[in-house]
């Protein structure tokens, strides 16, 4: 191969990393003084004293030509596994007298000369290496590179020249589109993902780094969550709006006769808190969606499109605006695994509590200071859990200890019941009142206390659970959130079982439930608002400043950061399922969110202190980002799809009116596809017989759950080489001491 | 693009969004920054890629680095003669590599040129305590610094040279999933 032209060699300067080669010199001692002139004539640059032992001068020659103390550092993923940088003995600084900064270690006196051949072959190597990857790879391995900036804008125009007209990473989009990847919705995914990490990753920038700065980046995850709600919400908002609203509105029909409502009622100002009067025949709710084809398309209005099928684009609509968010969730839920994936060893957490406790974010100085008072405090706890054993239960504390458990749970679990039963006899008793209509009261009275249910219990059970004696911080959070969930979860499921039976009872009434269901999301959205925003200036106003100004130590309050973001996944729940019966439930929702944010950072400026505990933020997203996939969007989802598929329509309002359920239309449009559009029929023909067909859902079934399971296996096998990996790593480690220790006992044989 | 700016050149924007993490945008306010932390040094012209370092003084006085302990082995981590002058390029390189995108891989390496004070390739117990001084900004008593510096090599070094080298570190970092969000700076 020929050599690099001239030109290059000044060019390309890839260092390893810290810009210049170390040579890393074997320690020398302090007790083998009458060595040292000895020394510093072999090795000029020496480093600062061994810790262990003192080696005699020849075991240290031998040390210090050992392979791993004189290569250069190898830096890994790059391009392959163990590629090493390519160096050359330059910037010759002037040789500084103390040797531990970094100018000092410039030169490999013992590998200089032959590496220098190696060089410009590594070179070489590395630039077509990088001609040879497609753009994007390019981009990401050139960005992962741990280079200065200056070397990889030369690598880059080394490698690609001066034709570049267009920055490489732009073309990560056309990628996409060029149908590489496996799937195409795992591309869509890509692209969405990629695209709202771009949106969120600029909305309230400023805020979120106050707030980091002095909270820290625990806290700071309850933030982040918020704001990826309110993306998904938008979104939804956004497919809701262009597809259904607009064409609903600019097709709207004639407003129906008045059956009976008082619009002259002295409650038809609280049209906005009820979700009735105004609101009931509006966009908002189902009932006010046509069945048909455009057929009211009014003169006046310039767009209007005259086959848009209202019915299909409901369906189509919200089964994308579900898609979407489906995808971005699992995009979202993937990533945060990928993050907060630890390999199995539990134990070495004194090392990992020096090196990755201090959180880079924090900056302001009161801020800093209690940082630094956590980890001195973490520290010692620590240091006094190894110097003491832990102590034994003897059986009596394990009996107390056990009994004080499920004390605690049954009293749980009984106020869930009785919240349940709660729920439902109120609804009765306001039901047999005949106070459901109209009455603000009557309506409002259950969202409120439901919400006020959901609100208050979940500190009652962590002010019980304080008696409790958990092994770990983790465990306890993990025990507060699943009572929790129950809670939320069994007083919703009280709410569906009452509802069916209320759509039940309405068929025979010819009313529109749906438009009942939604409106009944929608005061429990709202209801939902005003308890938190109660809640915030009671309990957080209110109370922090009692704390702050009648207390001797002038506390403030502490941040319950679980506690907070089940409020926000059971919100988002209820707009998720809501979503069908109220397609502008997202936009009250973004409403809500955008409400929350000001006065939660409000608030939390000013009532409440940075946090003790070391809240392990990553593991905690992962986990909450799964509970809001999890249980919370695919119940909804179920919900819905039940709802779409077993539930017979109301036959006296909205786009379903003639339809026994509401994916029967979905099924007879592609069915009949072929019929109207010859060219389409192949659509309508894989319709009927992959999708309709129960056998190829099997076949599907088991081919995902084969995958699946495949991938397991794999990841067994991976964990299994990780563990002989570590076991082997451990053999070198002694193997290393033997010999260190024969050579030295061989060296002191021979000296003496 | 928008406004007609004349800091960049189209091409060096470019350079600049595919070698960080950065956008266009975001290495525009970089340079802003930058430019604020010493405006008569650093020209608001960069089309001829003049070679301008801000001392090391001016750097740890911005708002996000000067109460971090660390302050100084941050900066001086990423300049190219090791005392801490950075020009944009290397201004730019670190606030990339501390950002959200980076990835882990990338963020160990600089975290372990961070922790090594005396820039040996190994972090040594030396190290370590300087290390822990600055973490707990000297309250813990020197016993209990020997005790945290001795514990944490035992259990993090695997080759047995009670020194940490890298390998040692970034295989501690993997059992650290916060690692990630902690070791990040917001600009």
């Amino acid at each position: 191969m020929e050599t690099i032209p001239d030109g290059y060699e000044d060019l390309i300067e890839l260092e390893a990393v810290g810009r210049s080669h170390r040579a890393v010199r074997f320690d020398l001692t302090d007790g083998d003084g009458e060595d040292l002139e000895a020394q510093r004539h072999h090795e000029p640059e020496h480093t600062h004293s061994l810790q262990r032992n003192s080696w005699s001068s020849s075991t240290q020659r031998v040390l210090s030509s050992m392979p791993s103390r004189s290569i250069r550092w190898n830096q890994t993923a790059v391009l392959s596994q163990n590629q090493s940088r390519c160096t050359k003995p330059r910037r010759r600084r002037a040789p500084n007298a103390v040797a531990t900064t970094s100018g000092a270690a410039n030169r490999d006196v013992f590998t200089e000369r032959e590496d220098c051949a190696n060089d410009v072959t590594q070179n070489e190597e590395l630039l077509s290496k990088l001609q040879d990857l497609p753009a994007g790879e390019c981009v990401r391995l050139l960005r992962e590179m741990p280079l200065s900036v200056s070397e990889k804008r030369q690598i880059r125009a080394l490698c690609f020249g001066w034709e570049l007209e267009q920055p490489l990473s732009e073309n990560r989009v056309l990628c996409c589109h060029q149908f590489q990847a496996c799937f195409l919705k795992v591309l869509c995914g890509c692209w969405l993902g990629r695209l709202s990490q771009q949106i969120s990753i600029q909305l309230w920038q400023k805020v979120l780094k106050n707030i980091g700065a002095r909270f820290g980046t625990g806290i700071l995850s309850y933030f982040i969550f918020l704001r990826r709600l309110l993306l998904y919400n938008i979104l939804f908002f956004l497919i809701n709006g262009l597809f259904l609203l607009l064409p609903q509105i600019s097709n709207s029909p004639p407003p129906p006769k008045d059956n009976g409502m008082n619009t002259k009622d002295e409650n038809a100002y609280l049209w906005m808190l009820t979700g009735k009067g105004v609101l009931t025949n509006s966009v908002m709710f189902y009932g006010h969606y046509t069945n048909s084809t455009s057929g009211h398309c009014q003169d006046k209005t310039k767009t209007c499109p005259h086959n848009y099928n209202i019915p299909l684009a409901y369906i189509f609509t919200i089964g994308t605006g579900m898609f979407v968010t489906c995808v971005l969730l699992v995009y979202r839920m993937s990533k945060s695994f990928g993050k907060s994936f630890c390999t199995l060893k539990t134990t070495g957490n004194l090392a990992l509590k020096v090196f990755c406790s201090w959180d880079f974010n924090v900056c302001r100085k009161r801020s800093v200071k209690l940082q630094a008072v956590n980890i001195c405090t973490q520290l010692k706890e620590m240091l006094s859990e190894l110097s003491c054993r832990k102590k034994k239960r003897s059986l009596c504390s394990t009996l107390g200890w056990l009994s004080v458990h499920l004390l605690v749970w049954s009293i749980c679990l009984l106020c869930i019941v009785g919240c349940m039963m709660a729920v439902y006899y109120i609804h009765r008793y306001i039901e047999q009142g005949g106070r459901m209509e109209n009455d603000p009261e009557g309506l409002l009275t259950v969202p409120l206390v439901v919400s006020c249910l959901s609100h208050l219990l979940p500190g009652f059970f962590n002010k019980l659970s304080r008696g409790e004696d958990y092994n770990s911080p983790s465990v306890h959070i993990y025990v507060s959130i699943v009572r929790n969930l129950l809670l939320k979860g069994c007083i919703f499921s009280v709410l569906c079982y009452y509802w069916l039976q209320r759509i039940d009872d309405s068929k025979k009434d010819h009313k529109c439930w749906e438009t009942f269901v939604g409106q009944e999301l929608y005061r429990l959205v709202l209801m939902d608002l005003i308890v938190a925003m109660l809640h915030i200036i009671v309990a957080e106003f209110l109370w922090g400043m009692c704390l702050r100004n009648f207390t001797l130590r002038r506390r403030k309050l502490e941040f319950d950061i679980a506690r907070d973001v089940l409020e926000l996944i059971y919100g988002q729940t209820l707009v998720w399922f809501g979503v069908l019966f109220s397609p502008l439930l997202p936009a009250v929702q973004i409403v809500k969110l955008f409400l929350l944010f000001y006065f939660k950072k409000t608030s939390m400026m000013q009532n409440f202190h940075a946090p003790r505990k070391h809240w392990r933020a990553t593991q905690m997203s992962t986990l909450f980002v799964s509970l809001l996939f999890l249980p919370s969007f695919i119940g909804a989802l179920m919900c819905v799809i039940y709802t779409m598929w077993r539930i017979k329509p109301s036959s006296h309002c909205g786009p379903f009116r003639s339809f026994d359920n509401m994916l029967l239309l979905g099924e007879q449009w592609i069915s009949g596809l072929g019929n109207s559009n010859p060219s389409l029929d192949w659509l309508s023909k894989a319709y009927i017989h992959l999708v309709d067909n129960p056998l190829f859902l099997f076949i599907f079934a088991g081919l995902f759950l084969t995958i699946i399971y495949i991938h397991m296996q794999l990841l067994d096998g991976q964990k299994l080489i990780i563990g002989r990996l570590q076991e082997q790593i451990d053999h070198e480690g002694e193997d290393k001491k033997f010999l260190i220790a024969k050579l030295q006992a061989l060296n002191e044989a021979r000296a003496q | 693009m928008g406004n007609k700016q004349t800091i960049f050149t189209d091409e060096q924007l470019d350079a600049y969004q595919d070698c960080t993490f950065f956008t266009r945008k975001e290495i525009l306010r970089l340079h802003g920054r930058y430019h604020e932390l010493a405006p008569h040094l650093v020209p608001m012209d960069y089309t001829n890629d003049p070679d301008v370092k801000i001392p090391l003084a001016l750097i740890v006085n911005m708002p996000e680095l000067k109460e971090n302990p660390f302050r100084n082995r941050i900066v001086e981590s990423f300049s190219e003669d090791g005392l801490g002058n950075l020009s944009f390029n290397d201004f730019v390189d670190m606030f990339s590599v501390l950002s959200e995108m980076a990835p882990r891989e990338l963020k160990a390496i600089y975290a372990f040129k961070i922790y090594d004070f005396n820039v040996d390739n190994y972090i040594c117990k030396e190290d370590l305590e300087q290390t822990l001084n600055r973490l707990t900004k000297e309250e813990l008593t020197p016993e209990e610094v020997v005790l945290v510096c001795e514990k944490a090599i035992e259990e993090a070094d695997l080759d047995g040279d009670s020194k940490l080298s890298f390998a040692d570190f970034e295989n501690m970092i993997s059992r650290a999933p916060d690692f990630l969000s902690t070791f990040h700076i917001r600009i």
